[in-house]
């Protein structure tokens, strides 16, 4: 009868039974838990592991970008490839070409902030803030070993980028800086970059994603060094294919695949 | 020193909140969007300018010279840096918010026998 009221059921359900989930957990800081396990005394655990090995089999300063980039490499390289299917998801569903239907007609082709004096405000900030979150954003992929950050989030910052230069002028200007070509190119080169640092080695006689033995390639002495350079190689290809599937994301739903005019 | 320097960053800081709690007051009190769109987008900015502002006065405490305590003032660079990208952008998206809202025919609230001037100059709009 009422929909608010069967809503209401089962949300009220469905937070019980996560509820229950949580005294299933661990208690916060146990030392006993498994992830914990190790840590202060008791039997050695995965990760106190990482923890005391990870920076002399990588030389990478950042415990969480070695275990993404190195020891768990397949599990990042398909969360990019989840990425892409999205990606390819939306553009398969919403795309459509020279079709001119009722929802190209009713697609607004003008910026709700696209007004004579307001775009002026809003232009100026956003072409003095565009680079600066780009350069930023490169520093966030180029300084994935040493602090926070890495391929997705510097991605992601060069994706809202030029999302930024859509959503300030319209669509058009964005796209004429990154057309549907190079988001497409720039998608596939991101996964082809990432499996090929997963070949290289198999071509070398080693497992796939074994960074160790690129050391010949990357001229350095030590496998170390060429586990840390193939992870900043990896967070590149990540990089370029999050940026991509991003604005390809924004464009094809704001102009309801017409990739014309739009929000 | 070491004192003075502490006090004004702890004066910065103390007007900082002093100005957010304005913004949340008024975010919530004020009748219509406007208004509250103007409690929150300059309480919001001044306050977050005076508190970094605090913070970046506060690394100073420690400071003795240059080339011994340069990573002190990357720091302090740093925060002036995010100063200036929240003194750019917050106004420029509050302006945004209000254009749209004003283009969505969002009504502002005016008091009896006044009249909305802003009507005039978006007629051609």
């Amino acid at each position: 009868m009422n929909p608010k009221l069967y809503a209401s059921i089962a949300v009220i359900i469905t937070g019980l039974v996560l509820l229950y989930g949580i005294s299933d957990f661990p208690t916060f800081g146990d030392p006993r838990s498994p992830a914990n396990s190790g840590v202060e005394g008791g039997a050695p655990s995965t990760s106190l592991y990482y923890i005391n090995e990870s920076y002399g089999a990588t030389k990478v300063p950042n415990l969480v970008t070695s275990v993404l980039a190195d020891y768990r490499g397949y599990d990042t390289m398909f969360e990019t490839v989840v990425v892409f299917a999205a990606g390819m998801a939306i553009f398969a569903i919403l795309r459509c070409f020279g079709r001119d239907d009722e929802a190209v007609i009713t697609a607004p082709t003008k910026s709700s902030i696209d007004g004579d004096h307001n775009r002026i405000i809003v232009g100026t900030t956003c072409r003095l803030a565009v680079p600066v979150v780009q350069i930023f954003a490169l520093y966030v992929v180029a300084h994935g070993h040493h602090s926070p950050g890495g391929g997705f989030q510097g991605g992601v910052m060069l994706g809202a980028s030029f999302i930024l230069i859509a959503l300030a002028g319209n669509l058009n200007d964005a796209l004429g800086r990154f057309s549907e070509r190079s988001y497409m190119t720039l998608a596939s080169l991101g996964i082809i970059i990432y499996a090929g640092f997963g070949v290289l080695p198999q071509v070398l006689g080693k497992n796939f994603l074994d960074f160790g033995v690129l050391e010949k390639f990357f001229l350095t002495d030590g496998p170390e060094m060429a586990r840390s350079h193939s992870m900043l190689g990896v967070e590149i290809g990540v990089a370029l294919t999050v940026m991509s599937i991003m604005f390809a994301i924004f464009a094809n739903l704001s102009s309801r695949g017409t990739l014309k005019g739009g929000l | 020193m070491t004192v003075t320097i502490i006090v004004i960053s702890v004066i910065l800081i103390l007007t900082g909140i002093f100005f957010f709690l304005g913004a949340a007051v008024g975010l919530l009190r004020f009748p219509d969007f406007y208004a509250r769109m103007h409690a929150a987008g300059k309480g919001d900015t001044l306050s977050s300018l005076l508190v970094i502002l605090g913070f970046a006065v506060y690394q100073l405490h420690d400071f003795h010279s240059l080339s011994h305590d340069w990573p002190t003032l990357l720091v302090i660079l740093k925060l002036l840096a995010v100063v200036l990208f929240i003194f750019l952008t917050s106004p420029t998206a509050t302006s945004a918010l209000m254009d749209a809202g004003w283009e969505d025919n969002v009504k502002p609230i005016i008091a009896e026998g006044r009249s909305n001037h802003l009507e005039d100059d978006c007629d051609d709009a």
